[in-house]
């Protein structure tokens, strides 16, 4: 007797749990339908689901810089077709499982007009999914990875000018654009196992293999791995000409600082990621040790495409610092503003279906240079080759962005 | 007992399966496809390391192995009417529990906190090879999956079925076992395992089944993980931070009790995915979670639904002194562990 | 050959750092039966507060080592006092492991307000600096951070042998129950050993920034490896962890130096997989209750 007593009591607690977090739940999806949006003359709401917290907290958050300085850049000119833009960027603490729900949410409990990307291709693959259902562009300006174009999902835009696939190839044209004495003889390539790292240095691999310079070292190291002297080490050991290093951030920084505690400085290094960040790589490895190292971007400080002048000063005035301190991912965040504001120019309108069809033919004008895309949405242009040159990133290559020409033969360590 | 437990578990699947014909939007179907998730591997989760003691930190790798089981067969099948990977779902279950089979055989020669770190490890070993094994999962490249050729309108709901009729299984099995010799051997294995071999009780079959069963609940929600977000990553497909989710909603709500996992899922899954989405921006989403978490736990140390029900049980205990006191000791559900021994 | 010898010497050279934190650990863990799973965010925590030292008054992190300490000291007993003292005494352990995985996330949480969620690294001029010994690399922080860990070893089991505080801490460890019949005030010994575990976590802390980068995220990949060195040695045992932090830091890099990093990770897992085997106690556990 008692037990049932007891019983259904906890029943009733449970019935009741369930009921006030349903009701609750679905209070909240009443209230908030009936503000409704899809509105064509309130502000502009642009949702984004952007890492806070979490492993892509860093870059995350440089993407939420890029997206809230070009919505106050336009709103200071008056909005976009006469409407405020609002930018509503949600924490989606580097998880596949809250980015999901947080586009969910976005667009279908809060009704946002538009959504711009999260950062990071694992992210961008689940993300994009959700606003593909619903019919909303997806113009993301850092998720490049294979698979975000594997999907051929039609409503996304990928804002840089090139693929991670792709983004090697200046390096590689350039490498095998010198005369052949000059060219180096031996590789080696240290890769960090992850979808925009290990592969821009295997599609250099592949060309390089192909020219007949000679593969004398490759590893491909996890993600967790703290200390990357074991690998540094062999690789020195070999004395290969060139060093091309699939790199993130902080192996970039570690893999530096390996080579110079072994004293071995390659006549060319060339690292896809992390030495293109202006702001932690000088910091990191010391501004000496920068020198002749080389990179890939779409964007610098000094670059004279569409807007990058005004970006600049803007930024600065915001968030402080110097024009050399911005990272690249924010300006690739405020391109995805400045397309959308050129397809609003051009059309009149700045609903999903008109965006979708708009972007898919032409060429659009933004601080990266001009873009255009594939059905895939991957971007058909190619990146800068950018060097390391007196404590400033310089781009070196193709002739047409180059501000300096290239160093051959990187300096020692300490300059 | 019985009756009203059969009524009162049809009376709350009746209300699950009902609730998207109310027309919920799809965030909320979306939030509740989680919840279930959650909900459907704690009570898995609970089967081990609720009942038989053996917190079991190693299930993700579980998780994982039906998310890539999912990921591997559609590289090589096609999707038709979309339902195909649900078909699979038994045949997943299957494989996870008899890989699970050596793997508890070995690791529960271990107790508790060393067991523990036994699991955990095994999870990390999992995730060293789904990194490593290039050929089947892709490695850090992840896998595609096909995408559900479902209509917007109703995307969730073959996923929230799924897992609601895998919630029923999880919690009937958990039900029945709570009524059957089973069950009471579980509860044995934790109060003393040694005295329960000692008074005949077959403690390694028994905990080797509770292991088996549990994960391959789990597998077969991995895969169904894999199939909604149509995309397999080793980092977040064998995540330590699943188990450590289900190890909380389990001890949230009341470990070794039928619906404390349930309700652990609907708050903690809840609270995450609205605290992260609410709070996120201004970066005082984990504070406020830790916050949330440690209070829980000081006010209510031995989960909520425990804590509660001893709570009303006092109440009546002062109310009507002598019905309670005795039948308390023995009744229901949960045993403390302090009455147990 | 040279590479198998130059893991070895990086090997060694880690280690240290590594039995500093697991050693606080597992006097944690000896004393209370607490499972700390925040020893890696409280590890975290400190080299930060090293860091900005470091940052803002141009201290040495070497000479941090008796500052953040104090700190984490205070921290410790806080969260012993306040989390831990009011959980029931017989489902404390798996109570605790609850508490200390929320205390881990709060800690997270404040450095993620404290100092933003970017990676730091602390830049001596001396960072760089390595000397070259029959062709084998040594670099002067690693050097210097591995004689530092054996110092406060050295300090920590003094303290343990040579004062009254360690004998009841010792008493504690090996019988709660005698140790307070002979007047050991238990709480007393719980909240300091709490603390002290966290003082020594705060001195690892401080190398830690030194030798690596770290964000506020990283104390999950310190509380596996941590769990591993302790549970390899026996949980309870300072000899133990010393020994497992030894033969993780060894194996991981031997393996990442001669086959591949991608299995250096799993090389101790391996280990610590076929040790529980034998000796599901660990190298240095007893059976019944950890010693010191």
């Amino acid at each position: 007797m008692t037990r049932t007593t007891r019983g259904r009591r906890r029943a009733s607690l449970v019935a009741t749990a369930a009921c006030a977090l349903v009701l609750g739940v679905a209070g909240c999806a009443s209230s908030s339908s009936s503000k409704g949006g899809g509105n064509k003359s309130g502000p502009l709401v642009i949702g984004a689901s952007v890492s806070l917290s979490g492993d892509f907290a860093d870059s995350g958050k440089a993407v939420q810089r890029g997206y809230q300085l070009w919505a106050d850049e336009v709103n200071a000119k008056g909005g976009i077709l006469g409407r405020k833009v609002q930018v509503k960027i949600v924490d989606d603490t580097s998880s596949p499982n809250q980015v999901t729900t947080n586009y969910q949410n976005l667009i279908n409990r809060d009704h946002v007009n538009l959504v711009f990307g999260p950062f990071s291709s694992l992210l961008t693959v689940p993300a994009s999914q959700v606003a593909k259902r619903y019919g909303y562009a997806f113009i993301e300006a850092a998720g490049g990875g294979p698979s975000v174009f594997a999907q051929n999902l039609q409503n996304l835009f990928f804002v840089q000018r090139a693929t991670v696939l792709t983004s090697g190839d200046v390096f590689a044209d350039w490498i095998l654009s010198l005369p052949a004495d000059q060219r180096p003889k031996t590789a080696a390539y240290p890769e960090l196992d992850d979808p925009f790292s290990a592969p821009i240095a295997e599609a250099i691999r592949k060309r390089f293999e192909a020219a007949g310079i000679k593969t004398v070292y490759k590893e491909v190291y996890p993600a967790e791995t703290q200390d990357l002297s074991p690998v540094m080490s062999g690789l020195a050991a070999k004395h290969p000409d060139v060093v091309v290093s699939g790199t993130q951030a902080e192996d970039a920084y570690a893999q530096v600082k390996s080579l110079i505690q072994l004293k071995f400085s390659p006549k060319f290094m060339f690292m896809s990621n992390g030495a293109s960040d202006p702001l932690n790589f000088p910091d990191k490895v010391g501004a000496a040790n920068t020198a002749g190292i080389m990179s890939v971007a779409d964007w610098y400080p000094t670059s004279d495409a569409t807007g990058s002048q005004a970006f600049v000063s803007a930024y600065v005035k915001k968030y402080g610092g110097t024009a050399q301190q911005i990272d690249p991912t924010s300006a690739e965040a405020f391109a995805c503003g400045q397309i959308l504001e050129d397809v609003a120019k051009q059309t009149g309108k700045v609903d999903n279906a008109t965006i979708i069809k708009t972007l898919h033919s032409g060429t659009w004008q933004t601080l990266l240079g001009s873009l255009s895309w594939d059905q895939s949405g991957a971007p058909k242009g190619t990146m800068s080759l950018v060097q390391w040159q007196s404590g400033k990133l310089t781009p070196v290559f193709p002739a047409a962005d180059a501000k300096a020409t290239p160093l051959s033969t990187k300096p020692n360590w300490g300059g | 007992m019985s009756r009203v437990g059969v009524l009162r578990g049809a009376a709350f699947f009746a209300l699950v399966a009902a609730l998207p014909s109310f027309n919920l939007a799809h965030w909320v179907l979306n939030m509740a496809v989680f919840v279930l998730m959650y909900a459907v591997m704690s009570s898995a989760w609970n089967l081990v390391g609720g009942f038989a003691g053996y917190p079991s930190l190693g299930h993700a790798a579980f998780f994982g192995l039906g998310a890539y089981s999912v990921g591997i067969w559609f590289e090589h099948h096609h999707l038709t009417s979309g339902l195909e990977p649900f078909y699979l779902l038994p045949l997943i279950g299957i494989v996870a529990a008899i890989v699970g089979l050596p793997i508890a055989m070995i690791a529960m020669r271990t107790r508790t906190d060393v067991f523990a770190i036994v699991t955990i490890t095994l999870l990390f070993v999992a995730q060293t090879l789904a990194f490593n094994l290039h050929t089947f999962t892709g490695g850090a490249q992840g896998l595609a999956i096909p995408v559900a050729p479902f209509p917007v309108g109703t995307f969730e709901r073959p996923f929230y079925y799924v897992l609601t009729i895998l919630l029923a299984v999880a919690m009937g099995i958990t039900w029945a076992s709570m009524r059957s010799k089973f069950g009471l051997s579980l509860e044995s294995v934790h109060a003393d395992e040694d005295k329960a071999r000692g008074i005949g009780v077959q403690v390694t079959m028994v905990k080797l089944l509770a292991f088996c069963v549990s994960v391959g609940l789990v597998a077969m929600v991995g895969a169904v993980w894999a199939y909604y977000e149509s995309f397999v990553y080793p980092q977040f497909a064998i995540d330590p931070l699943i188990t450590i989710a289900m190890v909380l909603m389990t001890f949230l709500g009341g470990r070794a009790t039928l619906w404390g996992p349930v309700l652990g899922a609907v708050v903690l899954e809840t609270a995450q995915q609205v605290l992260a989405y609410q709070l996120g921006g201004s970066q005082i989403y984990l504070v406020a979670y830790a916050g949330v978490f440690l209070l829980v736990m000081l006010v209510l140390p031995r989960g909520i639904l425990p804590t509660v029900t001893d709570r009303l049980r006092q109440r009546r205990r002062r109310t009507s002194a002598a019905a309670a006191s005795r039948s308390a000791a023995h009744g229901g559900i949960t045993v403390p562990k302090g009455e147990a021994a | 050959m040279h590479a198998l010898i130059q893991g070895v010497i990086l090997g060694v050279l880690t280690a240290g750092v590594y039995a500093l934190m697991a050693s606080g650990q597992t006097l944690i863990f000896g004393i209370m039966k607490v499972i700390n799973l925040a020893q890696g965010a409280m590890v975290i925590l400190a080299a930060y507060l090293s860091y900005q030292l470091h940052a803002s008054f141009g201290l040495d992190p070497f000479l941090a080592i008796p500052i953040t300490p104090v700190a984490l000291f205070v921290i410790g007993v806080a969260v012993e006092v306040l989390f831990l003292r009011p959980l029931r005494q017989g489902d404390k352990a798996e109570l605790s492991l609850l508490v200390t995985f929320a205390v881990a996330l709060l800690l997270e949480g404040v450095i993620s307000l404290g100092w933003k969620t970017t990676y730091r690294s602390i830049n001596t001029s001396y960072a760089n600096s390595s000397w070259t010994v029959f062709g084998y690399q040594i670099t002067l922080v690693r050097l210097w951070a591995f004689l530092l860990s054996i110092g406060v070893l050295v300090a920590l089991y003094l303290l343990l042998n040579r004062t009254r505080f360690g004998r009841a801490v010792r008493a504690t460890v090996q019988n709660p129950e005698s140790a307070q019949l002979l007047g050991v005030e238990s709480r007393l010994v719980s909240a300091l050993g709490f603390g002290l575990g966290s003082a020594t976590a705060a001195a690892a802390g401080s190398v830690y920034g030194l030798l690596y980068a770290f964000h506020p995220g990283s104390h999950y990949d310190l509380i596996s490896l941590l769990l591993s060195i302790v549970v390899l040695g026996g949980l309870g045992s300072i000899g133990g962890a010393v020994l497992g932090a030894l033969i993780v830091s060894v194996s991981s890099s031997v393996v990442a130096a001669t086959i591949s990093p991608a299995w250096s990770a799993m090389t101790f897992f391996v280990i610590l997989l076929g040790v529980l085997l034998v000796r599901p106690q660990g190298l240095f556990g007893s059976p019944v209750r950890g010693a010191i």
